[in-house]
C-alpha cells in the first residue's frame, strides 16, 4: 500500500477537541531507566545516577607514552613548552593543560531542533596522562541528565574541537535551550576550532580537510574498521530501539580516534607553527607564512617565507616569493620586493600571475622608472585578463579600464 | 488615434453606439462614499503621533482606531479592509505602541508571499522614520544575507516573513530564535483570505506548530489579520490560529464612484448559441481604454490566456521601438521580472497589464483606472477583489465584466445581482486532511516532543503518534513521544501544492546562453509542456522541443507560429472505500475515498483567431496519481436507452454540474471535478462522480454528498432555460452537428434522474 493510501486508512483515528486543555504545572519527575540498561551496562558502559535521571559512561585512561599514529601524547606537554617560548602571539596558542577539554559529539541527525546529541566525548588531562569520557544519551527523555553531566553548566574551560564552532557547539547550545528550565545555565567558554587552523596550514596540500584524511596523511594514523560519521544517527537510533549496543560501541571508537587524532592534531600544527621548516611540503610552510602575515607577525612571517625560498626550487617556493612580495613592499624595500615578484612569476598562474604583473608594473614604473619594463608588464597583464574567464563580464571589463589606463600612461611616459 | 478621456467621457461616447449598448446588458453604478474618521487614541505613543501627522494624519479611519482599542486590550481580531483603506495601519499601530512601550517586545508579520513582505518593509520603515524612535524590522527569508540573520534573530523587533519561510526555516530552528519566542505579543497575518483551500490547510497547522512553540517559551500572542471581503473572515481566522476572533467589517475609509458594466460578446451561430471568443472581445475593449489612455488591467484566468491577450495588444505597439507599455503579469515569471512589471505600473510607464489572479493579491501597483474581467473568475470574492484593483481612492473607477460562453459566465450576465447583491464567498480551510496533518505533525514532534497526554491544536493525536512510531521515526518513553530520525521533515513538505517538485522551464533557443524562463507545477505540466506544446511567456511563443520528465525539464526553442496548443487529459477513477451513503429516492448517493488516474493523451493545434484545429498528436507522459474524498450518484440503468445515449446524456448533465457546484459550495470551480460514468468500476451502474482535486480531499465534495437533489435540480432548470436549440458552452457544453443532445439531457433530467431522486 501506498504512503498515501496508509495515511488515509487513519482518518477513523482522527478526533477532535476543541476544549481547550487546561495546562498543568507537572511535578518534575525523573524519567524511567531505559529497559535495556542492563545489556548496556553488560556491554561495559557504566550507568550513572544524576538528579535528572540516568546516564551511561565509558571511561578510558591512557598513559602520557600512549602514541596514536606518529604521535605520543605527551608532547603535548612539548607543545605548550613551544608556545611559551615563542614571542609571536598566534590563536591557537596555549601554555598549559589547565581547564582544557578536547571535544567531540555525535549526533542524530544535521540540523534543527529534532536533532539530537547522543554522544559527548571528552579528552581531559588526569592524573599521569589523559583520560576520556563518553556520554552516552540513555534516551531522549533522559536528556536532562546527559547534558548535566558534560560540566559545561561549572567553570570556564578551553575548549577544543574539529569544526565544533558551526556544528558541536551550536548543537549543544540547541539542546541546553529545549532543556533550560530543568538545567543550570550554559558557561561561556574559550574555543579553539582546529577545522579552521587545518585548512589555514594545508591548504592546497590536502585535497579534503576531513579529519580521517589529515589523520593519515599527517598524523601517521590509519583506522581500522572504522564506523563512518554518517551511518551514526542509524547505529543509535537502532541501539535504542533494539536495545543491543554492539554497533553503537563502534561509533564510540568512532569517537574516541576523533579525540586522540585532535590531540595529536594539536601537537602537529604547534610543531609547524613554532618550529624551523622541516619535513613539510613548500605550500604548507608558504601557508604558515601567509598566516602569521595576517595576524600582522611580519617578523616570523618573513622568517618562514624566505626559508622556504632558500630551502625549496624556485618553483616550489614561488608562492612563497609572491608573499614576500607584498611584505617587502610595504616595509618599502622595493628592490627586494621586486626581486621576489620576478622569482616568482614563471611559476605563477592565473590571478596571482596577473597580480604579479601589476605589482611589477607599478615598482618599474614608479620606482625604477624602467617605463619600458613596466610597459611589457603591463602589456602581459593586459592580455592575460582578456583571455581569461575568471571574472564575470562586469569586472572582467573594469580590470580591463584599469590596466588600459595604465598601459595609456605609461605610453606616453615613454 | 490616442486620445485622453476621462472613464466619464468615454462611457458617454459608448452610449452613442447601438452596437455597444446592445452588448452591455447590464449597468450597475455604486456611489462614492465618504470617509469615517475619530480621533487617535489618547494613549497613542507621541512618536507615533508625530509620524501620522507628518504623513498629514490628524484623524484615523473607525476601523483603524477600533483595530488599535481591540489590539491594546489583548483581544484577536480580524479587519475586513478593501484594496487602499488603509489596512497596514490596524497592525503597525498596535505592533510599534507595544515595542515603544517595552523595547523586549516583539512581533511576528507573516505575508503570503516574499514580494508582499518587501513590499510593506519599506512602508513600515517609512513610518519608523517619521517616528525618529529606533525600532528594528526585518524581512527574514531566502534573500535574508546570512551576515545580518544572526542579529533578526536576536534583535529584530519587528520580523517580517512567509509561512513556507516559518515552516521550514524558523519553526525547525526556534532555539535560536529565543528572544522573538519569548516575547512575542503580536502575530500579524495578512491578506488572510489567501490561507484558503490547501495552502490555507496546511498554514494552519503552521499556526499551530508556532502557538506550541510560543507556549514552551511562555508566550500567548495576539492575533491581528487582515482580509479581503469573504463572507467568513471570523470563522476562517478562527480556523487557521484556532483562537476567538473579534471582527471589524466596518470601512471608515472613502470610496469612489465604481460603474460596472455587464458586457456580453454577439451570438454568431444563433442556432449553436456561439457566442464571439470573449478573449477577442476584450481585446477590442482594451484597445479602446488603451487609445483613451486610460491604465489599465486585464485579467485572465490561465497564463495560456494571459498570453494571448498579450500577443494581441502588442500589435498596438509593434511599430514603436522598445515600448513596454503593455505587459503581461504571471505565475512563472521571475521576481526581478515581476518586480519591473510592479513599478512599472506604479510609475505609469505600463498603461496596459495582463495578468492571472496573481495581481489579486495586495502587491503595490498603485492606481488603476479600469479592469477587465475576461469571465467570471469563478468566485464573488475574487471578483471584487479583481474590481477593487480599479479606482483606488476617491477616483472613479470602470470595470467591466466580459462574459464567455461558459454556463457560469452566461448566469451571471442574467443574473447580475448575483455577483452584486449576494455576499461573497466562505473561504475554506480543511486542516482535518490526513495528509497535511500527518506532515505537520510530523514536523511539531520534530520540533518539540509531544507528551503521551498531549493534544495538537484541537486534534487528539496520540494513536496517529504511535504509527509515526511503528513508521521508525517516534521513539516513546515513559511520558513522551521524541523525533529519532536522521531526516528534516519541512524539507520534505512544501506548503503550496501537492505536487512537490516543480518542472524547470529551459530556454536554448541560443545554444551558449541557455536560461531558466519560468516553472510550473507537475500536474499543469501535464498538458501545458508536453513535448510540441506550444508555450508562450510574456507574448513569445516557444515549442518545447524536449520533455524531460524524470529531471523535471522542459527545454523550449523560440518558435513563430501561427497557433496554440491545447491537450485532452484522461482520467480513470477507483472507488477506495465507502464512509457514507444514503438513498435518495431510487438513486443511491456515497461519500468515501477514491483514486484518480489523469493521463495526459493528445494534443491538438488551434490557429489563432479562427480557433481551428488544424493538426494533433500523441502526448506520452506517465499518469498522475491522485487519492481523495468524492462523492458520487448511482442509479438503475434506464430502460431504453442506449449506452451510447446515456454517455452522451450523462457527460452533458457532468458538464453544467461541474459549472454550478461553485454557486453552491461556494468554491473555486477547479478545486472540485466531475466524472460521468456509464457503468462505474465498483458498481456496474450509472454514477455521477464529484471529488476534490488534491490529496485527501479538501472537504468540498463532503459538502455535494448534502446537496445532490438541489444539485440536479438546478441544473435542470440552467438547461431548460437556456435559449440554445442544441445545447452550447452555456449549458452542456458545445455539441456536434446533432439534434439530439439538448433534448436528451432535458430528457434524462426529466422523465429518469429528477424521477428516481424523488421516489
Amino acid at each position: 500500500m501506498s504512503y498515501e493510501n496508509k495515511i488515509l486508512q487513519m482518518k477513523k483515528l482522527l478526533k477532535k477537541n476543541n476544549t481547550q486543555h487546561v495546562i498543568e504545572k507537572e511535578p518534575i519527575l525523573k524519567p524511567d531507566v531505559p529497559n535495556y540498561a542492563g545489556i548496556w551496562q553488560d556491554a561495559g558502559l557504566k550507568m550513572i545516577e544524576n538528579d535528572f535521571g540516568v546516564v551511561f559512561l565509558l571511561e578510558k585512561h591512557y598513559p602520557l607514552d600512549y602514541k596514536h599514529g606518529a604521535i605520543y601524547l605527551r608532547e603535548l606537554y612539548d607543545a605548550f613548552e613551544k608556545w611559551q617560548h615563542t614571542q609571536n602571539s598566534h590563536p591557537i596558542s596555549l601554555t598549559d593543560a589547565n581547564n582544557l577539554i578536547f571535544y567531540d559529539t555525535e549526533t542524530t541527525g544535521l540540523k534543527g531542533v529534532g536533532t539530537h546529541i547522543f554522544l559527548n566525548g571528552l579528552l581531559e588531562e588526569s592524573e599521569d596522562g589523559f583520560t576520556l569520557k563518553q556520554y552516552v544519551l540513555a534516551d531522549p527523555s533522559n536528556e536532562v541528565a546527559f547534558l548535566f553531566e558534560s560540566k559545561f553548566w561549572q567553570g570556564r574551560k578551553t575548549i577544543i574541537t574539529y569544526n565544533g564552532k558551526s556544528f558541536d557547539w551550536p548543537q549543544l547550545q540547541t539542546r541546553w535551550t529545549l532543556n533550560k528550565k530543568d538545567l543550570p545555565p550554559l558557561k561561556e567558554h574559550d574555543h579553539l576550532d582546529l577545522f579552521h587552523g587545518s585548512k589555514r596550514i594545508w591548504k592546497n596540500d590536502i585535497a579534503r580537510m576531513k579529519l580521517t584524511q589529515v589523520e593519515e596523511e599527517k598524523l601517521g594514523f590509519t583506522r581500522l574498521d572504522d564506523v563512518p560519521g554518517y551511518l551514526a544517527p542509524i547505529i543509535y537510533l537502532d541501539a535504542v530501539k533494539s536495545g543491543q549496543p554492539d554497533a553503537l560501541l563502534k561509533v564510540l571508537k568512532h569517537n574516541e580516534w576523533d579525540l586522540l587524532s585532535l590531540l595529536t592534531l594539536y601537537v602537529q600544527a604547534t610543531n609547524l607553527l613554532c618550529e624551523d621548516i622541516a619535513e613539510e611540503s613548500a605550500t604548507t610552510y608558504t601557508n604558515i607564512g601567509k598566516w602569521y602575515a595576517d595576524l600582522r607577525e611580519i617578523d616570523r612571517s618573513e622568517e618562514l617565507l624566505q626559508q622556504v625560498t632558500n630551502q625549496y626550487t624556485s618553483e616550489e617556493a614561488a608562492n612563497a616569493y609572491f608573499h614576500l612580495g607584498f611584505q617587502q613592499k610595504k616595509q618599502q624595500n622595493y628592490i627586494e620586493a621586486r626581486k621576489s615578484f620576478q622569482q616568482a612569476l614563471p611559476y605563477l598562474q592565473g590571478r596571482q600571475q596577473i597580480i604579479a604583473l601589476i605589482e611589477l608594473a607599478k615598482i618599474f614604473e614608479h620606482r625604477d622608472k624602467n617605463y619600458e619594463f613596466a610597459l611589457a608588464m603591463t602589456k602581459q597583464a593586459l592580455k592575460l585578463v582578456t583571455e581569461s574567464s575568471l571574472w564575470t563580464k562586469d569586472s572582467k571589463s573594469l580590470r580591463l579600464a584599469d590596466i588600459q589606463k595604465r598601459k595609456n600612461r605609461l605610453e606616453r611616459k615613454k | 488615434m490616442l486620445q485622453k478621456k476621462t472613464i466619464d467621457e468615454l462611457l458617454a461616447e459608448w452610449q452613442q453606439y447601438p452596437e455597444m449598448m446592445e452588448r452591455i446588458e447590464h449597468q450597475h453604478t455604486i456611489d462614492a462614499m465618504p470617509a469615517k474618521l475619530v480621533p487617535f487614541p489618547d494613549k497613542l505613543h507621541p512618536s507615533l503621533v508625530k509620524a501620522l501627522q507628518k504623513r498629514g494624519i490628524s484623524q484615523l479611519y473607525s476601523h483603524q482606531r477600533q483595530a488599535f482599542d481591540y489590539a491594546t486590550t489583548g483581544q484577536s481580531f480580524t479587519a475586513v479592509t478593501p484594496t487602499a483603506s488603509g489596512k497596514s495601519l490596524c497592525y503597525h499601530l498596535p505592533v510599534l505602541q507595544a515595542v515603544l512601550e517595552n523595547k523586549t517586545s516583539r512581533a511576528l508579520y507573516l505575508f503570503p508571499t516574499k514580494a508582499l513582505a518587501q513590499d510593506q518593509k519599506s512602508d513600515l520603515n517609512e513610518l519608523i522614520e517619521q517616528s525618529g524612535e529606533e525600532v528594528l524590522s526585518y524581512t527574514y527569508d531566502g534573500d535574508t544575507s546570512p551576515g545580518i540573520r544572526q542579529k533578526v534573530r536576536k534583535a529584530g523587533h519587528i520580523v517580517m516573513t512567509n509561512p513556507d519561510m516559518l515552516h521550514s526555516g524558523i519553526l525547525p530552528h526556534h532555539t535560536k530564535w529565543v528572544s522573538l519566542f519569548e516575547n512575542l505579543q503580536y502575530i500579524v497575518l495578512d491578506e488572510l483570505h489567501t490561507y484558503k483551500g490547501v495552502f490555507g490547510s496546511h498554514v494552519a497547522h503552521v499556526i499551530r506548530r508556532l502557538q506550541r512553540i510560543c507556549r514552551f517559551y511562555g508566550s500567548n500572542p495576539i492575533f491581528i489579520c487582515t482580509s479581503a471581503t469573504i463572507k467568513n473572515p471570523k470563522e476562517l481566522a478562527e480556523t487557521l490560529t484556532n483562537t476567538t476572533h473579534q471582527l471589524i467589517s466596518d470601512n471608515g475609509a472613502p470610496v469612489g464612484k465604481k460603474t460596472f458594466l455587464f458586457y456580453n460578446p454577439p451570438i454568431i451561430h444563433p442556432t449553436f448559441g456561439v457566442r464571439r471568443s470573449a478573449i477577442l472581445e476584450v481585446r477590442d475593449l482594451a484597445r479602446k481604454l488603451y487609445e483613451a489612455q486610460i491604465q489599465t488591467i486585464i485579467f485572465a484566468k490561465s497564463r495560456v490566456r494571459v498570453e494571448m491577450l498579450v500577443t494581441y495588444m502588442k500589435e498596438l505597439t509593434k511599430k514603436k521601438i522598445q515600448d513596454e507599455s503593455i505587459r503581461g503579469y504571471r505565475g512563472g515569471y521571475l521576481p526581478s521580472e515581476r518586480r519591473l512589471i510592479e513599478k512599472g505600473l506604479r510609475d505609469g510607464t505600463i498603461q496596459t497589464v495582463v495578468s492571472t489572479n496573481a495581481l489579486e493579491l495586495g502587491v503595490d501597483i498603485g492606481q488603476l483606472q479600469a479592469c477587465i474581467m475576461t469571465g467570471y473568475p469563478g468566485n464573488i470574492a475574487s471578483a471584487w477583489q479583481q474590481a477593487g484593483r480599479a479606482g483606488r481612492r476617491q477616483d472613479a473607477a470602470l470595470i467591466i465584466y466580459v462574459a464567455q460562453s461558459t454556463a457560469l459566465d452566461q448566469y451571471i450576465i442574467n443574473h447580475p445581482n448575483y455577483l452584486l447583491g449576494s455576499s461573497p464567498e466562505e473561504a475554506r480551510i480543511y486542516p482535518d486532511n490526513m495528509l497535511i496533518l500527518m506532515d505537520h505533525l510530523k514536523c511539531a514532534s520534530f520540533e518539540l516532543p509531544f507528551k503521551t497526554t498531549d493534544m495538537y491544536g484541537e486534534f487528539e493525536i496520540q494513536e496517529l503518534l504511535e504509527y509515526l512510531q511503528q513508521e521508525g521515526v517516534l521513539i516513546k518513553t515513559s511520558e513522551q513521544w521524541h523525533w529519532m530520525s536522521d531526516s528534516f521533515p519541512a524539507h520534505e513538505i512544501s506548503l503550496r501544492s501537492a505536487s512537490q517538485e516543480n518542472v524547470v522551464i529551459i530556454d536554448q533557443s541560443i545554444p551558449a546562453n541557455t536560461r531558466v524562463i519560468g516553472e510550473m507545477d507537475r500536474y499543469s505540466a501535464l498538458t501545458l509542456l508536453h513535448e510540441e506544446a506550444i508555450y508562450l511567456h510574456q507574448g513569445v511563443q516557444f515549442q518545447v522541443e524536449k520533455l524531460d520528465w524524470e529531471e523535471k525539464k522542459a527545454y523550449v526553442r523560440e518558435v513563430d507560429v501561427d497557433y496554440f496548443t491545447d491537450a485532452n487529459l484522461a482520467v480513470e477513477l477507483k472507488v477506495m472505500s465507502e464512509d457514507k451513503q444514503k438513498h435518495l429516492g431510487q438513486a443511491e448517493a456515497a461519500f468515501g475515498d477514491v483514486m484518480i488516474l489523469a493521463t495526459a493523451t493528445i494534443f491538438k493545434k488551434i490557429r489563432f483567431d479562427s480557433h481551428d484545429n488544424i493538426g494533433s498528436g500523441p502526448i506520452h507522459l506517465p499518469p498522475e496519481e491522485l487519492h481523495t474524498s468524492s462523492t458520487w450518484l448511482s442509479f438503475e440503468q434506464p430502460v431504453n436507452w442506449t449506452e451510447d445515449d446515456l454517455t452522451s446524456a450523462m457527460t452533458g448533465v457532468a458538464f453544467a454540474m461541474n459549472s454550478f457546484i461553485p454557486l453552491f459550495i461556494q468554491s473555486d470551480r477547479s478545486d472540485v471535478h466531475v466524472i460521468p460514468q456509464v457503468k462505474a468500476v465498483h458498481s456496474e451502474k450509472p454514477t455521477f462522480f464529484v471529488y476534490d482535486r488534491y490529496p485527501g480531499g479538501i472537504g468540498l465534495s463532503e459538502r455535494v454528498y448534502d446537496i445532490w437533489e438541489p444539485l440536479i435540480q438546478h441544473v435542470f432548470e440552467h438547461v431548460d432555460a437556456c435559449p440554445c436549440q442544441n445545447g452550447c458552452p452555456s449549458c452542456i457544453g458545445a455539441q456536434d452537428i446533432s439534434d439530439k443532445g439538448k433534448k436528451q439531457v432535458l430528457n434524462f433530467l426529466k422523465s429518469f434522474l429528477l424521477e428516481e431522486l424523488d421516489d
